[in-house]
């Protein structure tokens, strides 16, 4: 019986990659055909096959760690690795965008009446909803930090009491900030006000789905008995990204809620 | 797979581990539900006393031109409604529809 002498994993030839290259290749001339050609066909192939590959993907990924064995302390180091250059990537996406804000909103042309906000745009008032979301994300950053002790320490109750509480709060904040984009007396097409706020607020509201679906997906592991006190990578890398999550939305409320009212 | 057995049996944090300062199931714990969720519930009354006061009148449409702009229409419905369109707060080009 052949055993590799290296603690790495050499992936068993999957199809994953190349389905997941196809959806991106549907979804994006999708998206054309959907802005110029008034056609959803491409678009709902390509955003149903993305979905698919990510829930088969990540599935396999599970069966060789936590069921196969695989995911040797050589390769979570990698992983490791791997999940600090995505999120690393994922804060130069919105430097892109703060960038943009900054630009346009530190030297106002007169075609916005040389103010910021431009003439017209009434902006949120940061005290009211936008400061509630601040304390939701904080807080979701305090349970979350509740959970990986519970999971460090063994303690499987309050471990699913914690996440359960993050995720919560995570749906809470999104909840929040539809409603808010529905009230809003400013839109995206408002100048470039509505351009750089509704862009960048938009994004982070994405990422805040993708970090609760990743919370989800972690609280239904968690639940079946996955992780242990000391191996629960899945569940950092959430932790992760959610932190992350709410140190965008810090700079956001800060930068554009606050400074830009 | 998962050593749950002797930590179950409290169902309290209480892994016999050396105490370390501020780490700790137990301080994170007491951090969540004494600190963060009244913070929570703090906001959520700040909101709703704020929200108390009457709408404020909805300022006059000016048709500026750097506001509601239409370069191309939106992909959806008759392509001229914003995603998150509300007709009492969001005027068309042309002015509020209600």
């Amino acid at each position: 019986m052949a055993h590799q002498a290296h603690s790495y994993h050499m992936v068993d030839p999957s199809p994953w990659p190349i389905f997941g290259a196809a959806a991106a290749l549907l979804t994006t001339s999708g998206l054309i055909m959907w802005f110029h050609y008034s056609s959803t066909t491409l678009l709902t192939m390509g955003l149903l096959s993305m979905l698919l590959v990510m829930l088969q993907w990540w599935r396999d990924v599970i069966r060789e760690s936590t069921f196969q064995g695989h995911h040797t302390p050589t390769v979570q180091k990698g992983l490791r690795y791997g999940m600090i250059l995505f999120i690393t990537s994922e804060a130069f996406f919105f430097l892109g965008f703060f960038w943009a804000f900054f630009h346009s909103s530190l030297a106002p042309t007169p075609e916005l009446g040389g103010q910021w906000p431009p003439t017209g745009v009434k902006p949120l008032n940061p005290l009211e909803v936008p400061l509630l979301n601040t304390a939701i994300l904080l807080a979701s950053g305090v349970t979350v930090t509740w959970t990986h002790h519970s999971i460090t320490e063994g303690n499987r109750k309050q471990a699913i009491h914690a996440l359960t509480l993050t995720i919560l709060l995570g749906f809470y904040f999104t909840a929040l900030q539809a409603m808010e984009y529905h009230e809003a007396s400013f839109s995206i097409a408002d100048s470039v006000y509505g351009s750089t706020f509704f862009v960048a607020t938009g994004f982070h509201g994405l990422h805040v789905i993708i970090g609760s679906s990743f919370l989800t997906v972690c609280l239904l592991r968690l639940i079946k008995f996955h992780f242990t006190p000391n191996h629960h990578f899945g569940f950092e890398a959430a932790a992760w990204y959610w932190h992350f999550v709410d140190i965008i939305w810090l700079f956001l409320y800060m930068s554009m809620y606050w400074w830009g009212s | 797979m998962g050593t749950w057995g002797a930590a179950q049996q409290h169902g309290k944090a209480s892994a016999p581990v050396t105490h370390r300062a501020g780490g700790g199931g137990r301080t994170w714990r007491a951090l969540s539900l004494l600190g963060a969720l009244p913070a929570v519930a703090l906001c959520m009354a700040n909101v709703m006393l704020q929200q108390r006061h009457h709408r404020p009148a909805r300022p006059t449409f000016v048709p500026y031109h750097h506001l509601r702009i239409r370069t191309k229409p939106f992909p959806w419905g008759d392509g001229t409604h914003t995603l998150f369109h509300n007709p009492r707060t969001n005027a068309l080009p042309s002015g509020y529809e209600q």
